[in-house]
This record gives structure tokens, C-alpha cells and sequence, in this order.
């Protein structure tokens, strides 16, 4: 690290002698990535295929067939899992957890930026000590704190309603989140924000017009942790949601595996497929926007 | 200034949150007053929770639409969840106070709960709202601690053995007969595992369980603990009853590495065991596991078949949380519950087999339902008084004697040093 | 060219006002002190929603987690005063240090691997800027799945004797049978489905290079640096805000691992004690035990361990993190 200016702006001459790589390597090496990557692809992915075709095995071959092949494969595991539990449609799991899931994504999202850019970019008194604070917050097993924030919860009268779920995501409580876009935000040239300043620019629009579009792929990351968290929650919708009908996807699938009244794997594994689909949409969505912001590339003094 | 300020706010709040937070600790016996029956034109909404699968919210779901097709007042709100996550909610509640109007109860938890004064005394609703006198006075009395009716049962069960014709045939090996000795049980297993080569096995090491251990020192005339709650059994005598098993484990039964692959199945659930001793309203979950179109429910090994060892455990109980709004409507809806032939009708045996003459009428067994009642019958002559309910952390104990089991079972830990741990955890457990 | 940007201050006492030399230098001037203000006006209102969240939400439980930690708290009857009594029980407990010593394996061992993996693969994908859409969400796919019942059924599948792993190994002449039932590998088990899930921070490497500007490689190829000179010279320090966000936060994870060994060794631990880390320990203590204050005495311990890794981190990050929006 003694030579390379980590410094966009300060960009070497360049030395036209120099020649270019050869194009036959280049073709070699693209032959060797792709040959590489697929077979990394192939393992990482075994699992998964495993899974999914395990949930068009019967309940009884779970245990005694762990091949990749089903003996008698059947569609009833999907079919029972569709057909929802104690009146309650299957969708309205599913439309539960985009609620969340959505909820999730925007409050995180707003509020980390927000806290973030200040730990980043203000100097202010207390920061230091808050800082402290916020990855304090990250290192206690939050085992130790459902009681307590479910008395919270419920003292606020806000037990069976999302709300538990989704206030601590509009107030940055999620520690990850904001130090993430820390790590971003600090990373940004200075330069930028001085000459909006100099323009006359105040916090706010820096923030919202300067340093929001640089950050994108850490906003798109964030939206997709928040997203996917969300929609796998099993505790905080356990210990605050009562009613059924509020139920999410995670706790809904309990239902399909209870050792003390019988388990069916097949359902189990069927819904956790199914479950699979829309995060893996989401996440085939938004990571089309983690590419290089273009503003990035115009950066320079 | 600010910093400093906002420092003292901070640490003010914290410490009201904290002093709400101690205060709705100490969850308190409230209620309300008397008996009787509920007042039907009062707009009541009653919390109602169960652990259990999809079949069985099917089943509650029709039992709290009849309810309040009846009492057109009365709303049920029903919650379901798994067992461990079930209780942990529970757990969860009984700290910050606020615990379901009526509730579904294991009898591990009921001395846990009962103690502390988290449940209703229905003692008050007898005869008076609750009819108990259709239940069997010895059942009845394991919802009691102290004189006070906590909890009702649903249902009973008791310890029995599974057997598998399918695998049986499949091994080329006799059946066994049920009753008999301990030594006779070993053997049978020993001659399934050898006449299959090893391709399925005789049964699992039943040292595992606690309950077998229950077992043999109840056929000795002993229980697992005193009535005051105290371990009634010595570190060597465990010792002792995990090494006895160790010819069981090298020849007959099936290796725990092999358990530990098809789990979350047990290795009769999986069809990899021709025998299993559990309690007997386990006959439709195995059912669905093996796929088996039929089981065979048969009586444990003892070496006198005249010692009443065997007891109706309550398969599960309701309770009525200590601080509910609405005592009356709560009872009403557990006597529903618990006494009426229409709810027997709906769930049959799957709450085990119904507590209640008049469910049980209800109820209509058929099938294998009938053949687990059908067994709880034939053993009759060998079931005597259930033991005390069961220590606080009983559950927990019970998770400890599973897991030292398996570990031996895996090689990992000597019988003496699994009992050292035991005992170990005894001391924490019931020390504290 | 200046050598680096060695002065990179740490999170915890940056100074780093815009216009400003690094850390160390004195402000002077009035205008710095107007701006100053209106900095702490900003600030507060930029961070008021984090603030009300500390205050209402974190804070509190935390404090009343210390506090329990100091008595004896089954849950169900108010916390009795109980002074050290929590931690002089710890530090006899075998189970305990049985969990810190897999814990601490888990964390030293699985970490470096999984971000290894992580960057490795996220290098490979930014390797090519098009037509990686389906590999980027093929490695991320794993670590969609939650913990639930159907992953422990999966994993089991995968290590079980004639499963996958062990005709891949037997390849290579190595017979190990089934995994799952084995407590010694266990270990490398829950490490492997560790690293199988790298997808986290994968995508946040990924969101990091992005950032990368491409002049940087450019006058790099033009200087004649080859690809393991550009990775080092002008990946790695472009990228030392996000490694070192990952390396922290991995490390903090990993010592909080709970779900898949919950899930893996069924909520006991086992088989054999194998999947008893710290924090199932802790939940065991706390949930099936009921002995809130020790697992809150527990929780703390934890804190306080990780919070001084993390204070030496954050410390040593002075040394090899470069923020862009630092260095001149």
C-alpha cells in the first residue's frame, strides 16, 4: 500500500507505452473463471436441490431415504401446505411477512442512513460516547433482553400488532445497519461535501442529494439484510403476535412440526421451499441495482 | 450541556423501565371473585392457546366454532405454536404478566406454574360451572397441588411399547409378546438385529429415557423422587442402570450414530427399529412417521407383573391463567373443552384418551384409537398412583437424561461420569 | 504521492471534520466554531430516531440485563440480590468453559474461512461486470434459507453416511461414515454450514468494490501492476473500511452463534455436548433452567470479552483502514 493513491482524484498520468494485456489469455481466463465458478455453483447449490426435492418425498421416506431422489414422489406435501391451517389461507402467511418484510426495509433504510451519515459526517458533542453505545449495543446475546423489551411492548399496548416488530426498525436499533453505512459513508471523498457546501448546501441536502446516491449499493445491501431478516424472524413474531391471522411465514410453518402431536417433514420441507420463492425474487431483484453507482465513476476532483 | 443532560434522561428512563419491569415480575394471584356460570349478555373475549400440529389446530378450530356457536357472547381468540416454542412464550408472558385466559398444559410445568400462583384455583368452579366428578379421582388428582384444582386433564396415556409388523416380517423375526421380562426384551432385540444382518434393529437403547428408569425403580416400589420433591435415587444406582444396557447397545440395538442421522425421526419412526417403548398417544404420530398401515401397542418389559408400575400420566391439562378477566367464561369454555361428547367426537384420542366419561362416549373410538384404549385396558391390573407431579425443571431433567444418554450411546462419556453430570444438574436444579 | 493515509483516525475519536487535516491537528479560526454548532444541531436531529431507539428500546432492557446479572432471577418470582454469586458460579462451571472452548474454536477457525470465501467469491464475481446476476443470487441463495427445522434435515441429509460429503471424501480415499453422528466433527460440520452461508458478506464485499472507482485499476493496468499487484495495492486498501466492517461483524456473530446449532443439535446441545455453544448454553440457562440472572451474568461476560476484542480491532484498524473521505 505504498505506491496506489487511495485517493480518486489523485489519478498518475498515464503512459501510453505501455501495452495491454494479450486477448488469448484473456479468453483462457474467462474459460477458466466460468469453468470455476460453475462448479462452485454446483456445490453451494446442492443443498438446496436437495431440499426441494425432498419436499416431493412422503413423510415416511424422511429418515429412511436420504437420497436425492424421492421413491414415490408426490405433489400432497404442497398440496396440504396449501390448503392453510385452521381456516387460516396460506397467502395471508405470505402477505404477513411482505408486510414485515417491506415495513422492515424502509424504516431500517431511513433511520440508519440518518444515524449513520451523523456518526460519518457531524462532529458533534457525545459522539465518541454514542458510537461506543451503538456497537455496545451489538455484542449482548439478545436472549437476555426479550423480557425486558416485551414488557416494554407490553406496557405500550402493543402486543398482537406489527407494531413491536417494526418500531425498533424505524428508530436504527439495528446496529448492523448503521455502522455498515458508516463504513460507506466514510469512505466518500470529502471533496464532494465541501464544494456543497461552499455552494451553500446544509446538512439535509448534502445528506439527501450527495450522499444517499453515493451509498446506494450499501442502501441496496441494507435493503436486502432488512428484507430477508424480516422475513425469516421467528422470535420477535413469536413472542408478540397472538392471533393467527397476523401470523408470518416463519411461525405459521411451526405448525407443520410438532414432535409431541406429530411431525409431517414433507409439509415442513414443502413450505420452506415455497418460502424460499419470494425472498429469492427479492433478492434476484434488487441486487440488479448493486452495480457500480454511476456517480462513482464521474467522482473526481 | 446536552451530552450530560441527556445522559441523566437516559439513565432515568432506564431506571423506570427497570422498576416496571421488577414490579410486573412478581406475577400475582388476581381473578376474580366466585363461581357460577357466565353472564350472557356480557361481550367476552377469552385468549385460548395450545402447542400441536395442523391436524390439531383443524380439530380446536371446529371445537371453538361449535363453543361460540353456543355462548354467541363469548369470542375465542385460539393461538397455536410448537411445544418448545410454546413454552417459551409462556415463559416469556408469566415474566411480564400476561399470560392467556385459558391454556393448554403440559404436567411437567404445572408445579412451575401452579406454584407461583400464575393459575386459577377451580376448586370454587366444582360442581359449580366445572363438572369434575365424569373424570377418574386418581387422573383428577394430577391437576391438583395442594388442594387447589389447577389444571384439568384432557385426556390420559401411559408408558407402553410400539412394535412394527412391517419391519418384523421384513427382519424375518418373532414378534414379541409384551409383559414379559427385561431379559426376554433383550433378547428379542438381539434376535431381530440378527435376523435382519444388521439391516434393521430390535429396538433403541431404552436407557436413554428417563421414564424407563421411572419404570424399573417403580417396579422396585420406588419413585424418581420423594414427595418432597427430593432425588430418590443414588449417582451409583444410575451408573448402574445406563452400564446395565451395555451388551443391549453393542448387540442388539440401534447405534446412536445411526439416531443421530435420521433425527428429528426417532429410529422407529424412520423404520429403522422394530420396537419402541414411549407413551402411548404417540400411536399417531408414529403412524404418519413410519407409514405403516398398521402398529402394534403392547405392554414394557417387567420382571413382576404384578407391581402396579405403570400410571395414567395426563396427556395434557387445561388451566385458567391466574389473572384472566373473565373466571366464568374461562371455566365454561374449559368445561366445554374437557366434558362435552361433541368436543370428544372431534379429537377422539389425539389429546390422549378423553378424561371425561362423556367425551370418552363422545368420542366414538375407532381404529387405532381404539386400539390404544384397548391397551390402556389390558394393562389395568398394572397401573397404580402416579407419582407427585413433577419437580420444578422436571422437563429440563428429563433433556439432561436424554442427551447423557445419547452420549453414551455415542461413546463420548463413561455411564459414571454421565451420572456425575446428572447429579450435577440435580443440584442446580433443584437447589435453586 | 504521499505514502497511504496512515492517519486514518478510529470511529471512537474522530475528529474528521471536512477541511480539516487528520486527527491531531488543532482547529483554529472562528469559522470552524460556527460551523461546529451547527454540527451538533445537525447531528442531533440526524441521529434523534437512533436516540429514541437507544432510549426506549435498548437502553433499559440492557441496564435491567446488568442488573439481573447480579441476582437470582427464575422468571417467575421478583429477582433476589445475589451480589457476585452468578459469576464465582461460572468460573466453576465445566459446561460453561466447555461451551467458551467451542465457542472460541468456532470463532477463530470458522470466521477467517468464511470471509475468505466470501471475498474470494465476490472478487470472482466482480471479475466480469455482466451476466454474474445469476451466480451473485446462486451464492446468496443459502443464506436465504432461515433456521428452521427443514435445514437440520437438509444438513443431516448432506454429512449422513453415503450422503454427498462422504462419497466426495471417500473420492479421496477417506472414509469418515456419517458426521452428524460423530461429536468430533460436529465442529467442522457447523464450520462448513458456516462458510456455506457466506451470502452476507459476500454482498456487502460486492457493495464495496462497487465503489472501487475504476480509475484506480486503470492507472494501475496502465502502471503495468498485474492482477495480485492491483489486489493488493488498490483492492485491499479501497477495501479496508468494508473488510474490517465484516471481519468485526462476522466475529461478533460467530460468538453469538445460536439458530443452527439450536436447530442442528435439536435445542440440547448434543449429540455429546457438541453444539453446546455459548449463547445455546446461555438460552438453555436462561429458558429451560429458568435462571434468568445467570444467563444474564453470562450475557454479560460475553459483552465485555467481545467489546475488549472489539475496542483492540477498532484499535489496530488505525493501521490498515483507509476511508476514502480521509485520506489526503
Amino acid at each position: 500500500m505504498t505506491t496506489i493513491e487511495t485517493n480518486p482524484t489523485a489519478v498518475p498520468p498515464v503512459q501510453p507505452t505501455r501495452k495491454r494485456r494479450q486477448p488469448r489469455r484473456k479468453t483462457a481466463a474467462t474459460v477458466a473463471w466460468i469453468i470455476g465458478i460453475v462448479l462452485l455453483t454446483a456445490v453451494v447449490l446442492y443443498p438446496l436441490l436437495w431440499m426441494i426435492s425432498a419436499s416431493l418425498k412422503p413423510s415416511a421416506e424422511f429418515g429412511s431415504n436420504q437420497s436425492f431422489l424421492p421413491e414415490n414422489p408426490t405433489f400432497d406435501n404442497f398440496v396440504k401446505v396449501m390448503e392453510g391451517v385452521a381456516g387460516i389461507p396460506t397467502w395471508r402467511f405470505f402477505w404477513n411477512s411482505t408486510i414485515l418484510g417491506i415495513g422492515a426495509v424502509i424504516g431500517t433504510v431511513i433511520s440508519s442512513s440518518m444515524a449513520a451519515y451523523a456518526f460519518a459526517r457531524l462532529d458533534f458533542k457525545g459522539r465518541p460516547l454514542f458510537f461506543t453505545m451503538m456497537i455496545g449495543t451489538l455484542l449482548l446475546p439478545f436472549h437476555v433482553l426479550i423480557i425486558p423489551q416485551y414488557i416494554v411492548f407490553r406496557n405500550l399496548g402493543m402486543v398482537d400488532t406489527f407494531l413491536p416488530l417494526l418500531v425498533g426498525k424505524f428508530l436504527a436499533t439495528e446496529a448492523f445497519f448503521v455502522f455498515l453505512m458508516v463504513q460507506f459513508i466514510r469512505n466518500l471523498p470529502k471533496e464532494l461535501d465541501e464544494a456543497a457546501r461552499i455552494d451553500g448546501c446544509g446538512h439535509w441536502r448534502i445528506f439527501w442529494s450527495i450522499t444517499i446516491p453515493l451509498i446506494k449499493p450499501a442502501l441496496i445491501t441494507s435493503s436486502i439484510f432488512a428484507f430477508i431478516w424480516s422475513w425469516n424472524d421467528f422470535l420477535g413474531p413469536l413472542l408478540y403476535l397472538n392471533s393467527p391471522e397476523n401470523y408470518p411465514l416463519p411461525l405459521a410453518l411451526r405448525v407443520f412440526n410438532d414432535q409431541t402431536s406429530g411431525s409431517d417433514y414433507g409439509a415442513t420441507v414443502a413450505i420452506s421451499v415455497l418460502a424460499l420463492l419470494p425472498v429469492m425474487l427479492f433478492f434476484i431483484i434488487f441486487q440488479r441495482f448493486l452495480v457500480a453507482g454511476v456517480a462513482t465513476q464521474g467522482l473526481k476532483g | 450541556m446536552f451530552n450530560k443532560l441527556s445522559r441523566r434522561a437516559g439513565s432515568g428512563v432506564a431506571v423506570t423501565v427497570a422498576a416496571a419491569l421488577m414490579l410486573t415480575a412478581c406475577g400475582g394471584n388476581g381473578g376474580g371473585e366466585a363461581g357460577g356460570t357466565p353472564d350472557p349478555n356480557e361481550e367476552v373475549t377469552l385468549n385460548f392457546t395450545w402447542w400441536g400440529n395442523e391436524d390439531r389446530a383443524e380439530r380446536y378450530n371446529e371445537a371453538i366454532a361449535l363453543f361460540e356457536e353456543e355462548n354467541p357472547n363469548i369470542d375465542v381468540n385460539g393461538t397455536f405454536m410448537d411445544f418448545p416454542a410454546y413454552w417459551e412464550k409462556r415463559q416469556t408472558e408469566a415474566a411480564g404478566g400476561g399470560l392467556p385466559d385459558v391454556m393448554q398444559f403440559d404436567y411437567s410445568y404445572l408445579r412451575q406454574y401452579g406454584q407461583n400462583g400464575l393459575l386459577l384455583d377451580l376448586t370454587e368452579y366444582e360442581g359449580n360451572g366445572l363438572t369434575t366428578d365424569s373424570i377418574d379421582e386418581t387422573l383428577l388428582a394430577t391437576g391438583k397441588l395442594e388442594d387447589q384444582t389447577l389444571a384439568v386433564p384432557t385426556g390420559y396415556n401411559a408408558w407402553s411399547l410400539f412394535e412394527n409388523p412391517a419391519v418384523i416380517e421384513q427382519a424375518g423375526a418373532e414378534g414379541y409378546e409384551g409383559g414379559t421380562s427385561w431379559e426376554d426384551y433383550d433378547a428379542y432385540m438381539a434376535s431381530v438385529t440378527e435376523a435382519s444382518g444388521g439391516e434393521v434393529y430390535g429396538g433403541t437403547d431404552y436407557t436413554g429415557r428417563i421414564q424407563n428408569f421411572e419404570l424399573q425403580l417403580r417396579q422396585e416400589g420406588r419413585e424418581l423422587f420423594t414427595e418432597e420433591g427430593e432425588i430418590n435415587f443414588t449417582q451409583e444406582e444410575l451408573a448402574e442402570f445406563w452400564s446395565s444396557a451395555q451388551d443391549v447397545r453393542d448387540n442388539a440395538t440401534i447405534p446412536a450414530r445411526q439416531l443421530e442421522e435420521v433425527a428429528p425421526k426417532s429410529g422407529f419412526g424412520a423404520n429403522l427399529t422394530a420396537s419402541e417403548m414411549t407413551w402411548s398417544n404417540f400411536m399417531g404420530g408414529y403412524l404418519a412417521d413410519t407409514g405403516a398401515e398398521d402398529l402394534t401397542i403392547l405392554a414394557p418389559p417387567t420382571d413382576d407383573p404384578s407391581v402396579k408400575d405403570l400410571y395414567q400420566k395426563p396427556s395434557m391439562l387445561h388451566a385458567v391463567g391466574a389473572q384472566t378477566e373473565h373466571p366464568e367464561a374461562a371455566v365454561a369454555f374449559v368445561e366445554f373443552l374437557i366434558n362435552s361428547p361433541e368436543v370428544g367426537e372431534i379429537f377422539g384420542a389425539t389429546l390422549g384418551v378423553p378424561a371425561s366419561e362423556t367425551a370418552l362416549e363422545g368420542a366414538a373410538l375407532e381404529g387405532p384409537e381404539l386400539e390404544v384404549k384397548e391397551y390402556l385396558d389390558s394393562v389395568a391390573d398394572r397401573i397404580g398412583d402416579p407419582p407427585a407431579a413433577p419437580v420444578v425443571g422436571y422437563g429440563a431433567l428429563e433433556n439432561t437424561f436424554l442427551t447423557l444418554g445419547t452420549s453414551i450411546g455415542l461413546g463420548a462419556i463413561t455411564p459414571e461420569d454421565a451420572a456425575q453430570q446428572f447429579f450435577d444438574e440435580v443440584a442446580v436444579t433443584l437447589g435453586s | 504521492m504521499t505514502t497511504g493515509s496512515a492517519h486514518a483516525p478510529t470511529q471512537t475519536r474522530t475528529t474528521a471534520e471536512p477541511g480539516t487535516r487528520p486527527a491531531g491537528n488543532r482547529r483554529t479560526g472562528g469559522q470552524p466554531k460556527r460551523k461546529r454548532s451547527r454540527d451538533t444541531l445537525a447531528g442531533y436531529a440526524f441521529l434523534s430516531p437512533w436516540l429514541l431507539g437507544l432510549l426506549a428500546l435498548t437502553l433499559g432492557p440492557m441496564l435491567y440485563s446488568l442488573y439481573l446479572a447480579f441476582t437470582d432471577y427464575n422468571l417467575f418470582t421478583a429477582p433476589e440480590w445475589s451480589g457476585l454469586a452468578n459469576f464465582e458460579r461460572m468460573a466453576g462451571d465445566t459446561v460453561f468453559w466447555s461451551s467458551v472452548q467451542i465457542t472460541l474454536i468456532y470463532v477463530l477457525v470458522g470466521t477467517p474461512i468464511k470471509l475468505a470465501a466470501a471475498l474470494g467469491v465476490a472478487m470472482l464475481l466482480n471479475f466480469k461486470s455482466r451476466g454474474t446476476g445469476f451466480f451473485r443470487s446462486a451464492f446468496y441463495a443459502p443464506s436465504l434459507i432461515g433456521a428452521s427445522v427443514s435445514i437440520a434435515i437438509v444438513w443431516r441429509a448432506m454429512f449422513s453416511a453415503d450422503g454427498p460429503v462422504d462419497s466426495g471424501l471417500s473420492l479421496f480415499g477417506i472414509n469418515l461414515g456419517g458426521w452428524v453422528g460423530v461429536p468430533a466433527l460436529i465442529m467442522p460440520m457447523m464450520i462448513l454450514l458456516a462458510v456455506w452461508q457466506f451470502g452476507a458478506p459476500m454482498v456487502i464485499f460486492l457493495a464495496g468494490l462497487k465503489q472501487v472507482p475504476t480509475e484506480l485499476y486503470e492507472a494501475a493496468s496502465v502502471d503495468g501492476a498485474r492482477a495480485w499487484r492491483k489486489f493488493i495495492s488498490v483492492t485491499l486498501p479501497m477495501l479496508s473500511p468494508v473488510i474490517f466492517f465484516n471481519l468485526l461483524l462476522e466475529m461478533i456473530g460467530a460468538f453469538q452463534i445460536f439458530a443452527s446449532a439450536y436447530i442442528i443439535g435439536s435445542g440440547t446441545g448434543g449429540p455429546a455436548g457438541a453444539t453446546n455453544f455459548y449463547t445455546v448454553y446461555l438460552y438453555t440457562r436462561a429458558f429451560t433452567n429458568n435462571q434468568m440472572g445467570y444467563a444474564s451474568a453470562m450475557a454479560w461476560v460475553l459483552l465485555i470479552a467481545v467489546g475488549i476484542l472489539a475496542f483492540i480491532l477498532f484499535r489496530t484498524s488505525k493501521s490498515w483502514v483507509h476511508y476514502g473521505g480521509d485520506s489526503k
